[in-house]
């Protein structure tokens, strides 16, 4: 008998911490693996369109938008990012199952560039006329590389700036102010004078790891992995060399931490002021905001030799879509200048539309965290330097290798022997 | 009193029955058969559901990927044949061979241990020395049913690279350097092991104890008499009945073992690194995160011929525990 209570008792619990383990790891994903799925609009709509998405967060124009169209209803789906792109992958891969709009985020966008097939080109139903309200380099992303097939209308962007840590640089003895800050560190040597006094001063290391000011590097670079025939250039184009090699020479003067992207310890330093500044684009406004809530410190100044993007998705439609036309003319109308403004307002969106950038009421937006600066105008004006480059189909492998490469040389491997090593990596993966 | 009741029922209506028999038996052939045929479409109706769904999800998949190993396929364009060279590829790399190397070493440090640490848990809670057993064994199980996000989550925690991680820490009190966890050759390999240990050592407890109860306590008692230690006991008495448990665990933890993925892939984050590359975290990057679905089941099928030769080796070892002579031999 008591043997039986402890078995029912187990068994309650059991259920009971599955349910508590569920809902934890559906909190990391930031929302419902299973998905979440909402119809908006009447239900005898004559055409239903279908949406996914991965977390922005389009409801209430969405709302809009049915109300003055009455005639549509739009079902939103939200999964986590990861899952949404498998999703995405495996219907066109299986040629069912696809919604009539997707987002696609910037580092998957490359992989469907081979697959014009499965989109329509959006430049048939007059893409081309909405082109020049958005940013050139934005743009540029969604289109094949002949610029013919345009497979996605941009929605936000990342461009990036220099997050950095005003009571550090009083600490080293270092001009504190934004537009001090700004003056202070043009060009990347000056960075390095400056993390070599912040190291000398306070102990500190002056970025928290090797890869977020690599990507800086690497992003200000007019060629990267690959050229538009698809070859890997690396060997001879000169960039991303420098790069590697300039953030290695970093790390062994111990300017750089080893804070990794997204790791607890990662947020504990941003809340600790534990490395001194972080290259990161517009939404790193809130992850530093969420991970150091009681922080004082944070300031925003502009990315030494130019910013760059890190972020940002694309709105398609799948051929398997029965109503591209209708899906265009909601997407057309959700992604136009005044919507792009909504969303930022609202859910901190980043508009990849100029136009916007001149509106008073986006100019005039302060954030008490940053001290008071005019955030809005910051990434802007960063936004306004960004230089499109080409990234191609398999650029996030060979980034990975890079990166990898970089921890190994913090981990002590030599970086000309590593180099040699992040090539043959490369190539073998490649060669698949 | 309610007990024999049912039994005369039953009796009673097995006589009832047989009358009947004579009587179908000289109806036609036709009809007979076809009552047969009927009782087989109906069992295979009811056992279909799962091969149905096993034929869409289980088979088709399989089948599908011995296809996809000799094809080179993005998952979106073309798929061209390219033979046996996905093997080349794979047996070129030395990643693979490297993901190989951990996978087994990981297994070794990860479930040996753990097996000899669940048999003695097992039989500690099993003897009457601890009190609160069905506490201790629910304590033990919990492990089981957390999710591997979280206890990969929590792991990576515990073995933070930073100075002030909760085991640097503890072995900077014996004067040892910080380890890099997530990037060293044997951090990695100790607290993805660890985390193996932790999370499975309950689950094996619970089946070792199941055995250990199903045994007899009148061997024990004789052996009692006879004078044998405990020493004894357990190797003459508890090792030997617990035969089909212990070969089933070792079955299932080297299965385990060949296909550890979540542990390492949440521990090092994104793609994953060399010190803790397993192999079915090798096949899933090429398929998920670079679309080389060609290779990816080529490792699948080298995965799966491994397990085979694995486990019968593991088979043939484990059969001879407790050698033949004792009494668990039957």
């Amino acid at each position: 008998m008591k043997k039986s209570w402890s078995i029912a008792f187990l068994l309650v619990l059991a259920v009971f911490l599955a349910g508590c383990s569920d809902s934890s790891s559906t909190e990391e994903n930031e929302n419902a693996s299973e998905g979440d799925v909402k119809t908006v609009g009447s239900e005898d709509a004559e055409v239903e369109l279908s949406f996914w998405l991965f977390g922005a967060d389009y409801e209430s124009l969405v709302e809009e938008y049915v109300e003055e169209n009455p005639n549509v209803s739009i079902d939103i789906q939200q999964i986590s990012m990861a899952d949404h792109h498998n999703n995405l992958f495996t219907a066109l891969s299986a040629g069912s199952g696809a919604p009539d709009m997707a987002a696609i985020e910037v580092s998957e966008i490359d992989k469907y560039k081979g697959a014009q097939d499965k989109f329509y080109n959006l430049n048939e139903f007059g893409a081309k006329e909405i082109q020049d309200n958005y940013l050139d380099w934005v743009w540029e992303i969604g289109s094949s590389v002949d610029g013919e097939f345009q497979f996605g209308i941009p929605t936000d962007i990342g461009p990036t700036a220099m997050f950095y840590r005003k009571d550090v640089f009083e600490e080293a003895g270092l001009p504190s102010k934004p537009e001090e800050v700004n003056e202070l560190m043009q060009t990347w040597e000056d960075y390095e004078k400056v993390a070599s006094t912040v190291l000398e001063k306070t102990g500190k290391v002056m970025v928290d790891n090797p890869e977020t000011v690599f990507n800086a590097k690497k992003d200000q670079a007019p060629e990267q992995y690959f050229n538009k025939d698809g070859e890997l250039i690396i060997d001879s184009s000169p960039y991303i060399k420098d790069a590697f090699m300039n953030v290695s020479g970093m790390i062994q003067e111990d300017y750089i931490g080893n804070y990794e992207l997204w790791s607890p310890e990662w947020g504990e330093g941003m809340s600790n002021g534990s490395f001194a500044t972080l290259p990161g684009p517009a939404w790193m406004r809130d992850t530093i905001k969420n991970n150091a809530p009681d922080a004082e410190n944070w300031r925003i100044a502009s990315m030494p030799e130019g910013a760059g993007n890190w972020g940002g998705s694309w709105m398609t439609i799948p051929k398997q879509s029965e109503h591209p036309e209708e899906a265009y003319k909601f997407l057309k109308w959700l992604l136009a200048p005044e919507q792009q403004l909504k969303s930022f307002k609202n859910n901190g969106m980043f508009p990849s539309t100029p136009e916007v950038y001149e509106k008073e009421e986006f100019k005039n937006i302060t954030d008490d965290y940053y001290g008071g600066q005019n955030v809005a105008k910051i990434f802007a004006d960063a936004a306004l330097e960004v230089e499109h480059v080409h990234k191609g189909e398999q650029y996030g492998d060979a980034n990975m290798e890079v990166v990898q490469g970089l921890y190994n040389v913090y981990d002590g491997a030599d970086p000309e022997q590593e180099w040699e090593d992040i090539i043959s990596r490369i190539e073998r993966r490649l060669s698949r | 009193m309610s007990q024999p009741q049912p039994k005369h029922e039953h009796y009673y209506d097995d006589k009832q029955v047989e009358p009947g028999i004579p009587n179908q038996k000289e109806s036609p052939k036709r009809r007979q058969l076809s009552q047969k045929k009927r009782n087989m479409i109906s069992g295979y109706l009811f056992i279909s559901p799962f091969y149905l769904l096993f034929a869409v999800f289980g088979l088709f998949p399989i089948l599908f990927s011995f296809y996809l190993a000799f094809f080179k396929w993005d998952g979106l364009g073309e798929m061209t044949f390219v033979g046996l060279n996905n093997f080349v590829i794979i047996f070129n790399d030395p990643l693979f061979w490297k993901s190989l190397y951990n996978t087994i070493v990981i297994g070794l440090m990860g479930t040996a241990p753990q097996l000899l640490a669940a048999l003695l848990l097992a039989f500690a809670l099993n003897s009457a020395l601890v009190k609160g057993q069905s506490l201790f064994r629910l304590a033990i199980f919990l492990p089981y049913v957390t999710s591997i996000v979280a206890v990969a989550i929590v792991f990576s925690v515990i073995f933070s690279n930073q100075e002030s991680g909760l085991v640097n820490s503890i072995i900077g009190l014996f004067g040892m350097d910080p380890i890099t966890w997530t990037r060293s050759e044997w951090g990695t390999k100790i607290a993805i092991a660890t985390m193996v240990f932790w999370r499975w050592v309950g689950y094996n407890t619970i089946i070792y104890l199941a055995g250990m109860q199903s045994i007899p306590k009148d061997l024990y008692e004789a052996a009692k008499m006879d004078g044998a230690s405990l020493r004894q006991q357990i190797i003459h008495i508890t090792i030997p009945m617990l035969k089909p448990f212990i070969l089933f665990t070792v079955f299932t933890a080297t299965i385990g073992a060949l296909q550890l993925f979540a542990e390492p892939q949440i521990f090092q984050g994104r793609g994953g690194r060399p010190e803790g590359i397993s192999v079915v975290l090798y096949l899933y990057r090429d398929a998920f995160s670079s679309n080389f679905f060609g290779t990816a089941s080529a490792t699948a099928i080298v995965l799966f011929v491994l397990i085979i030769i694995i486990s019968t080796i593991n088979m043939y070892f484990t059969n001879r525990i407790g050698g033949s002579d004792k009494v668990g031999a039957k």
